[in-house]
């Protein structure tokens, strides 16, 4: 009998002690990596380091992969001995961060996108000031111009944007942002008319459908799904004169924000759809589709028009380009348009030289080893490794002709657009979403840091039917269709912090509920009821405290100029 | 009764090894239920995840305010409450239905292939069943709309998901088409317990099939429909969120947007996690009052119940 209480005794104590230890795992770990760096100094001969492995979180859909996995990479991993074990987004943004600050344990690299203000609000950054300092030349030489943009209030740099531009600016030499497409075939038929207006738009969309009766196309299409929104409710803004600002149009001389949701400018957009509807042009799935679903609608060639930014509809366009490669038929594949309400507007699809302050990438507290993390920055900020990241390996990926200005030959564009290459060699990772001279920067040597915005490289890339296309429009590259953009020193506004939970962000929330529940009822309406339901909107949005909201922007934009002009 | 307290202790310490063994669950459960019931405080304070517990500031009621002033709240509850209404109706009707037919069943291949395959859509994630779902009703040659076209039975193409009102309908149905198999397994298990001898006596007195299910199979489960009603009453405010969520759109929003989605719109995707602490108390002290109310009622009635 005493033996069995003893026994059973000690199972008890044997739970206890196993739940207690349960409990109270898992909290020390964070530092084991940080003494592997101590003492190091400077200069390039450095004892070699211990290899060692970093996470890093990217708000965006794709593989995960380890770096070192990657030609690119590989080559980083040899210089600094540093990995770095990438992990996308699945799922909601918003709601994966969430996790991250509820469980105050983060992956020790993040590069949020919208959510950053999440993570800056809950103090998930580490300041950077010193680390640049101490360890970060390059950084410093790449982003001291910009510094007034990129400090906090409290003076410290959380966050590296990936937008400073290096060097002579370099304009893009074709559509990178937003635009109204339009599919070659339409242009073709109608003698590569030079199309300015929206009505002329719609009306050469409305003529080749008539043309064309019993072959099943659609006339116009638009991506309204949760996150992506934006891609119809933006235009009125483009179509005005405006580039995207985001919610708000900015007026040139006394940069006073108006949020134009309830302008003239959305109504005649949307009653110009609500047309469109009536006459059976308009995609009416457009409401219920999925990305997916309206990705393969594009790609399959039926869709005549549309509007949206390049990145979102990238995918579908480059299938559309594989197979008009195969066929040599390019009439399936689309062409921007700087389109507008009126004639004598100045269009302003492409952006003006900006600093995006409000994306990029930023070291988090839980991060083992900050300064092995910011050496690897540092040493990505070199030219050659620039180069390296988005150019390649010199004979292999790019050649240097007698001059010295880079260029592609057939070959190389081929196998450097291929999606597959592009991952294993590491582009895809490489080429943005780190620290990096941002687009438009150029060489000491004059050549562009982006392979895309070399001229060579884009005279190259365009096939027979792109340069016939071009000289139909007496054009040497599709940008230089559209008007040069003016100087907007506060631009974008859409990258205006706005504090989190703040009446403003609860505004624009409620704003976009709104708009998602009018803009299909208006679109889809009865034309005759246009007008009815339109007033409704109205009303309900006037309901939401605009004023307010368009009062901040206003401020925060005149901060924002201040800043820029050094005030 | 005699010496009350120490006629406790005396027992107490008669059964003192079964008391230590309960010790370590008794702390689990102290840990892991009721200590996180401290986090409740969060909804009465402007919440900042990076501030420590003492330096939040308090805000007394206002997220409730907030939550119950909305004025898309009262929508949200009526959608919530519609949703696991139907589901809860639908669920019940359908899977019971469904079970009494396969009891009936006498031959054993055909039941379990029919059991399979109601039961497999059960294992498909909601994305994925979503996926299928909106397919099927596409505009663009989805199934449902060719088929009621080839019928003739409809004109033009129908948007399902662009109609707030279908929405419910459609949400029962994926519900049912999902879970019905799995839901029948209980009622199937339960069915098994009846004494086959009573369908032989109500078989020698002249009972048809429809009496013995009605007058045996019906009764003999009623037990386990009630536990399970109470339960299920309980949860009424949890109508899950994945299908809401990912069917919804724009244009069904008025119907589809349950509470969870209002939640994690003005609450989490917000970084005002405050809020969806006060819903989630809103929700445990309504299924709390809920689930009181039916067990009492299962008791009045004179039914089995839950406690």
């Amino acid at each position: 009998m005493k033996k069995r209480r003893f026994w059973l005794s000690c199972l008890t104590i044997v739970m206890l002690a196993s739940l207690l230890s349960a409990c109270s795992g898992g909290k020390d770990n964070s530092k084991a990596g940080s003494n592997t760096s101590a003492g190091s100094g400077n200069g390039a001969q450095e004892e070699k380091l211990d290899k060692v492995t970093f996470t890093y979180f990217n708000a965006v859909a794709g593989k995960d992969i380890n770096t070192n996995e990657t030609t690119i990479g590989k080559i980083f991993e040899e210089q600094t001995g540093v990995n770095f074990k990438i992990e996308h987004l699945v799922g909601d943004e918003n709601t994966k961060v969430g996790t991250f600050i509820a469980s105050n344990s983060y992956p020790d690299v993040l590069v949020p996108g919208g959510s950053i203000d999440k993570l800056l609000s809950s103090g998930s950054f580490i300041p950077l000031n010193d680390l640049i300092d101490q360890y970060g030349p390059n950084i410093k030489r790449v982003y001291e111009p910009y510094y007034n943009l990129m400090k906090a209030e409290d003076g410290n740099i959380y966050f590296l944007p990936m937008s400073a531009v290096v060097g002579e600016y370099i304009s893009a030499p074709n559509i990178e942002q937003g635009a109204f497409w339009i599919q070659r075939r339409v242009l073709k038929e109608a003698g590569y008319p030079k199309i300015k207006t929206f009505d002329d738009y719609l009306n050469l969309i409305r003529d080749y459908v008539k043309k064309h009766p019993g072959e099943d196309l659609t006339g116009y299409i638009a991506l309204t799904t949760q996150d992506q929104f934006f891609a119809l409710t933006n235009p009125p803004m483009h179509l005005a004169g405006y580039p995207n600002d985001g919610g708000v149009i900015i007026d040139m001389e006394s940069h006073e924000a108006n949020d134009y949701a309830d302008d003239e400018i959305t109504k005649r957009y949307l009653q110009e759809l609500n047309k469109l509807n009536a006459e059976g042009l308009f995609d009416k799935s457009s409401f219920v589709d999925n990305r997916d679903q309206y990705l393969a609608k594009i790609a399959s060639g039926k869709v005549l028009g549309f509007f949206d930014y390049r990145w979102q509809v990238g995918q579908a366009m480059n299938n559309l380009r594989e197979a008009a490669q195969q066929t040599g038929n390019d009439d399936l594949e689309y062409m921007a348009l700087p389109i507008v309400f009126d004639e004598n507007t100045k269009d302003q699809y492409l952006d003006p030289p900006s600093f995006v302050n409000n994306r990029g990438v930023g070291i988090s507290v839980s991060a083992k080893d900050p300064v092995r993390i910011i050496k690897y920055f540092d040493n990505l900020l070199t030219d050659e490794n620039q180069i390296l990241s988005n150019w390649g390996i010199e004979g292999e990926t790019y050649s240097v002709d007698e001059n010295g200005r880079f260029y592609r030959t057939e070959e190389q564009i081929k196998q450097t657009n291929a999606e597959s290459f592009r991952e294993s060699f590491g582009f895809k990772y490489f080429e943005y979403n780190w620290p990096r001279y941002g687009n438009g920067s150029s060489l000491p040597d004059g050549n562009s840091v982006g392979a895309g915005r070399q001229p060579e490289v884009a005279q190259m890339s365009y096939s027979d039917s792109d340069k016939k296309l071009l000289e139909a429009y007496g054009i040497k590259s599709f940008s230089q269709l559209f008007a040069a953009p003016d100087e907007r020193p506060w631009y974008p506004a859409w990258s205006i912090q706005i504090e989190q939970g703040s009446p403003a962000q609860i505004f624009t929330q409620k704003k976009g509920d709104l708009q998602r529940k009018y803009f299909p009822k208006l679109v889809l309406a009865n034309p005759a009821e246009f007008d009815k339901i339109w007033d409704e909107y109205v009303k309900e949005f006037n309901k939401l405290g605009v004023k307010d909201y368009e009062q901040l922007m206003t401020d925060e934009v005149a901060k924002k100029v201040d800043l820029v002009q050094g005030k | 009764m005699d010496g009350g307290l120490k006629g406790f202790f005396h027992k107490l310490s008669k059964q003192r090894t079964l008391v230590f063994m309960s010790v370590p669950f008794l702390i689990w459960l102290i840990i892991f239920k009721y200590l996180p019931l401290w986090g409740w405080s969060i909804a009465f304070q402007d919440y900042k995840p990076a501030k420590g517990m003492f330096e939040q500031t308090w805000v007394g009621l206002k997220h409730f305010k907030f939550l119950f002033q909305d004025e898309h709240f009262v929508r949200v509850m009526r959608n919530t409450l519609a949703m696991s209404f139907i589901n809860l109706v639908l669920g019940f009707v359908t899977a019971i239905t469904l079970a009494i037919l396969l009891n009936e069943l006498r031959k054993v291949a055909f039941k379990r292939v029919v059991q399979t395959i109601s039961y497999l859509p059960h294992f498909i994630s909601w994305v994925v069943a979503s996926s299928i779902i909106s397919t099927a009703l596409s505009a663009d040659g989805g199934i449902i709309n060719d088929v009621l076209m080839w019928l003739g039975i409809i004109k033009e193409p129908i948007l399902w998901l662009g109609e707030g009102k279908y929405f419910w309908g459609i949400l029962g149905v994926s519900e049912v088409w999902k879970n019905v198999g799995w839901n029948t397994i209980i009622y199937l298990a339960a069915m098994t317990s009846i004494d086959p001898s009573q369908y032989e006596a109500a078989e020698i007195d002249g009972a048809g099939r429809f009496q013995r299910i009605w007058n045996i199979t019906l009764p003999g489960i009623k037990s386990v429909v009630v536990i399970l009603l109470i339960m299920n009453i309980g949860n009424l405010l949890e109508t899950g969120f994945e299908p809401q969520y990912l069917l919804g759109n724009g244009m069904n929003v008025d119907y589809s947007e349950n509470l969870d989605i209002f939640v994690l719109k003005y609450g989490i995707q917000m970084g005002n996690f405050s809020l969806s602490i006060a819903a989630g108390m809103f929700k445990t002290v309504v299924s709390f009052i809920l689930l009181f109310t039916a067990n009492h009622i299962a008791k009045r009635l004179g039914e089995d119940r839950l406690f």
